[in-house]
């Protein structure tokens, strides 16, 4: 018992991850709000939640971390093979190709606490359960404090008929409570009611209390049984080209690391995102020492708007026009769609690892079942979407490292006939030189309804792309980033009415003046094509132009106070002939430590912009694992406050008040959303207890 | 009585509007206080004389003893847009290590224009160092008069931030005027512009000082500053700015003997001329270096 009492002891204290700057550093800037971001990194910071241990990860492992560079995992996996695992944090100082500043980006995620291997030695399974420190239950209630028009009371006809209105309150609601230990087991319990939304007790129109359900069990590690998931899991294999758990953070400042998917498997969903999740069961077993088998299956109802169809010699009699994503049952149409489709999956993944690690491939297959035919609107758009009850994708991936070149890729083809691949390269060329590339291809009828791989649009199909990427640190603390991507659109896509292209790219210039400051500027263009708003017979896509430029600074003077300054602002143009059109935003943050049980946190923003199109997208902090990313347009000011007081060692609490006061308007947003004045204003509260 | 405040003024209107200047301080700016912050394109948020009482409160922080100083300003060779400013700031409590342990409290009166559109301020300010953050509020009695239209009032609350993150080599800070977006009219919802501005200070040696600077008002496009100061001799500065928003560029020359500070600047818009500005500092401090 002493001795554990000491190895405890030297353990380095991990710090609390400062969610907020890997956000800044890994993502990208949004640029649609088709995409609830704002789960999106939820799903992300999640993944972050269990920490992985040094000693038992492996390389694939590293790699989703997405901190670490393949030169650093390679040394970190030698190291640890000719010295055996590391016995405090601190060592990876000793570790060659580590600095500080990758040692304190990691640090939050990581730990070098017992291997995998003694699982059973720390008693039964409920008694790890039990006994975990790793585990938290959360409590969080939001609500706009302003009336917005779906929760009036609306007059009715004489029929007894009125306008729509939301069916429940404006109060959204979410419980969740989650026990895991890396390598060992996973538990949670997800409950969640959005705003507006019903809390309603309805086997039959299968609702059991809050709107959005979801429960996982996953155990690991049990002798050839590597993973088994029941209830809700997500599964990544390969680069996503199939199969893609919602952990991909797209175009953004880190060209590197964040351009190769990691095959980390299955894992288990504790989200809010009420779709991009499996529910059922899935297992990995390991057949031999190099081979592991995967096998899953899933079945739910998904959000579909179905019809009938008019014309008796139609294909389908039934069919749905497209899935709805969003999540939202709020009004009686939105509840009509609500779980009106019976999705079933079946498939599996074979993968091979050499004994070295270099050397990985595998092959996966999923099959995709709809109980109603899917069928798009008939508009020319749509012409090689996917349509029909049944899909079957196969696919097969590959990544080889040698020396400081890492290849990797994914080609897959769907029943449709239409195939997709994504291959690419990164290079360490010096060590402060990296480099990246990264050719794709999705034809126009490829259909993957589950894959996320690299891509410019939302899904991967209809697209061809090249995307390059470099990064280099000239001198210590300086790091500049930047990538180039083309791609090109071989049909028409919604709103583009011919074949198009487009290109993007970003420059990111980081300057780290001491171990707790960060100074960054970036500048990013974007031309696309999209149809003029002028009504012409046949559209002709004229390209858009949109720069946008950050310059963000964020340090802390002293161990108690906080600074950031974020000035960002976009110009855009709809034609090479219109005029341009802009947008700024410049917020100031500051947080405060109030000795140790309380934290505050504020921001007091301007912004102003032309148009919706130059809309800004603003990062900000909020309740821990909550996210907030909202557009602002107009005039005005965003203010908001937030309150962390850890009340005692097992229960915090998080309060926020936010608000949007709008220049020269009388109202805030539109239909069901709209606010009579100009102001809106958002509370948030969160409570964590540790059991 | 929901009448426009400025309804019959165009005339004077029509000067504000012509000159820029109501890009600046439209209805009661923050406007730019000392010759020095002038000269450097009004990028003044990280200075931390005698005049960061009206730039950035949090500058007063560092300011060990009395000061007192006088400020004049004339734009575009225009009597009616005459600027004049009177400040005294004092530590409180001991100073330690050229540092005021209780902080520095500063207290600034302000008159703008002319016989017919005058503007009438009465501001106290305080800052505070520790270590190497600074951090200041202010508090401004605002009074708006238009001859033959009477007069209107407002409060407007400030605060500011300054930080070495280098410590004396870089420094940020940070300034929030009008954060209670004080209202002036009911008619159109006229109120005292909220301005928040937020720079950069990189002082490579001790004789160099490079400044930039953004600076917005939620009604009006961002403005952009740089400045750039080098200390010749200990006795003589050299200054030179620019601002994009109002295409204005600056500079100027600032004097030291002893406990005497006085600084010139002038300033070249593109379409309307000159503007200049004096400020002259008298620091008290019985043992001047």
């Amino acid at each position: 018992m002493l001795a554990a009492g000491t190895a405890q002891a030297q353990e380095y204290v991990r710090p609390t991850p400062d969610l907020d700057r890997l956000t800044q550093e890994l993502f990208a800037e949004i640029q649609s709000d088709q995409v609830p971001s704002e789960d999106l990194y939820e799903t992300l910071l999640q993944y972050y939640q269990t920490p992985i241990s040094l000693n038992t990860a492996t390389r694939e492992d590293l790699r989703g971390l997405l901190l670490l560079s393949e030169n650093q995992i390679s040394q970190l996996l030698t190291y640890r093979q000719q010295r055996g695992p590391l016995l405090s944090l601190y060592e990876l100082q000793a570790v060659p190709g580590f600095d500080l500043r990758t040692i304190y980006r990691a640090a939050p995620f990581v730990t070098v606490q017992t291997a995998g291997g003694t699982n059973g030695l720390r008693g039964p399974l409920w008694q790890r359960v039990f006994k975990e420190d790793n585990n938290a239950l959360f409590l969080r209630y939001e609500r706009v404090l302003q009336t917005r028009t779906g929760y009036t009371a609306a007059p009715l006809d004489s029929l007894g008929r009125g306008p729509t209105r939301y069916l429940g309150s404006p109060d959204k609601l979410l419980l969740r409570y989650r026990v895991s230990h890396a390598k060992d087991f996973s538990l949670g319990v997800t409950a969640e009611k959005d705003a507006g939304e019903q809390l309603a007790w309805n086997p039959k129109g299968r609702q059991y209390g809050a709107d959005f359900l979801s429960a996982h069990f996953v155990v690991q590690e049990r002798g050839k049984l590597k993973t088994l998931a029941v209830g809700d899991y997500q599964l990544q294999f390969g680069q996503g080209l199939l199969l893609s758990s919602g952990l991909q953070v797209g175009k953004g400042a880190e060209t590197i690391t964040t351009l190769r998917r990691s095959s980390i498997g299955v894992r288990p969903y504790s989200s809010i995102l009420e779709s991009t999740f499996f529910r059922g069961a899935a297992a990995t077993v390991e057949v031999t020492p190099t081979v592991r088998a995967t096998a899953f299956v899933s079945r739910k109802r998904v959000d579909a708007n179905v019809q009938l169809a008019a014309d008796s010699l139609a294909e389908f009699d039934e069919f749905s026009s497209g899935f709805l994503l969003t999540g939202f049952h709020r009004t009686p149409s939105e509840r009509a769609n609500r779980q009106t489709l019976r999705e079933t999956v079946a498939g599996g993944n074979l993968s091979y690892t050499s004994r070295s690690g270099h050397l990985a491939a595998g092959l996966t297959a999923v099959d995709t079942h709809f109980d109603k035919a899917i069928q798009r609107r008939p508009e020319l758009y749509n012409q090689y979407e996917f349509r029909g009850t049944h899909n079957l994708a196969l696919g097969a991936h590959y990544t080889y490292v040698r020396g400081n070149v890492l290849v990797f890729g994914e080609t897959a083809r769907s029943s449709s006939g239409g195939w997709g691949t994504v291959n690419g390269l990164l290079a360490s060329l010096a060590p402060t030189v990296d480099v990246s590339a990264l050719v794709r291809h999705y034809t126009r009828d490829f259909h993957t309804l589950y894959g996320n791989a690299l891509s410019e649009n939302t899904r991967n199909i209809n697209e061809s792309g090249l995307y390059l990427g470099l990064k280099v640190r000239p001198v210590a603390r300086w790091e500049v980033s930047a990538y180039y991507d083309q791609f090109w659109f071989p049909w028409l896509k919604y709103d583009v009415g011919a074949p198009s292209r487009g290109h993007d790219w970003l420059t990111r210039i980081t300057y780290a003046p001491t171990k707790t400051s960060l100074l960054y500027a970036q500048l990013r263009t974007r031309q696309k094509a999209y149809n003029p708003s002028s009504d012409q017979p046949i559209p002709q896509p004229e390209p858009t132009t949109r720069h946008s430029v950050l310059l963000y600074y964020d340090a802390n003077p002293t161990p108690t106070l906080g600074l950031r300054t974020r000035v960002q602002g976009s110009r855009y143009r709809a034609t090479d002939a219109s005029p341009w059109q802009r947008g700024y935003v410049l917020a100031q943050d500051a947080s405060v430590a109030v000795g140790r049980r309380l934290r505050l946190t504020a921001r007091y923003a301007l912004f102003d912009t032309d148009s919706y199109d130059t809309r800004q997208y603003v990062f900000e902090q909020d309740v821990l694992y909550a996210f907030s990313v909202p557009a602002l347009s107009g005039q005005g000011t965003r203010v908001y406050g937030i309150a962390e007081i850890s009340c005692t060692r097992q229960l915090t609490l998080w309060l926020r008040l936010a608000e949007t006061h709008y220049r020269h308007q009388t109202t805030v947003g539109s239909g069901l959303e709209e606010i009579q004045g100009p102001r809106r204003t958002e509370f948030k509260a969160q409570a964590r207890y540790r059991f | 009585m929901k009448k426009h405040f400025m309804a019959k003024c165009y005339p004077i209107l029509s000067v504000l509007l012509l000159t820029g200047f109501i890009t600046h301080a439209q209805g009661s700016g923050p406007g730019v206080r000392g010759a020095r912050a002038a000269a450097l394109g009004h990028a003044s948020v990280t200075l931390n004389d005698v005049w960061a009482v009206g730039n950035n409160a949090a500058g007063l922080g560092q300011l060990s003893a009395p000061t007192a100083a006088v400020y004049a300003e004339n734009r575009y060779l225009l009597s009616a847009l005459n600027t004049v400013a009177l400040a005294v700031a004092a530590p409180l409590g001991k100073v330690e290590n050229g540092l005021a342990r209780r902080g520095v409290v500063g207290v600034e009166v302000q008159r703008f224009g002319g016989k017919l559109y005058s503007e009438q301020r009465i501001g106290a300010g305080y800052g505070y160092r520790g270590g190497l953050v600074s951090i200041g509020a202010r508090v401004d009695l605002l009074q708006l008069s238009i001859e033959g239209l009477g007069s209107r009032r407002a409060v407007a609350v400030s605060l500011g931030g300054q930080a070495e993150l280098v410590p004396k080599r870089l420094v940020f800070g940070a300034y929030l005027y009008n954060l209670n977006q004080a209202k002036l009219a009911e008619y159109q919802q006229e109120r005292v512009p909220t301005v928040l501005k937020a720079g950069l200070s990189y002082r490579p040696t001790a004789k160099v000082m490079l400044n930039i600077e953004t600076e917005k008002e939620v009604e009006q496009s961002a403005d952009f500053k740089a400045g750039v100061e080098y200390r010749v001799i200990d006795a003589l500065a050299l200054r030179a700015g620019l601002r994009t928003l109002t295409e204005e560029t600056t500079g100027g020359l600032g004097f030291r003997a002893g406990a005497l500070q006085i600084d010139y600047a002038a300033a070249w818009h593109a379409a309307l001329g000159l503007s200049q500005h004096l400020s002259i500092g008298l620091s008290f401090n019985a043992k001047q270096p």
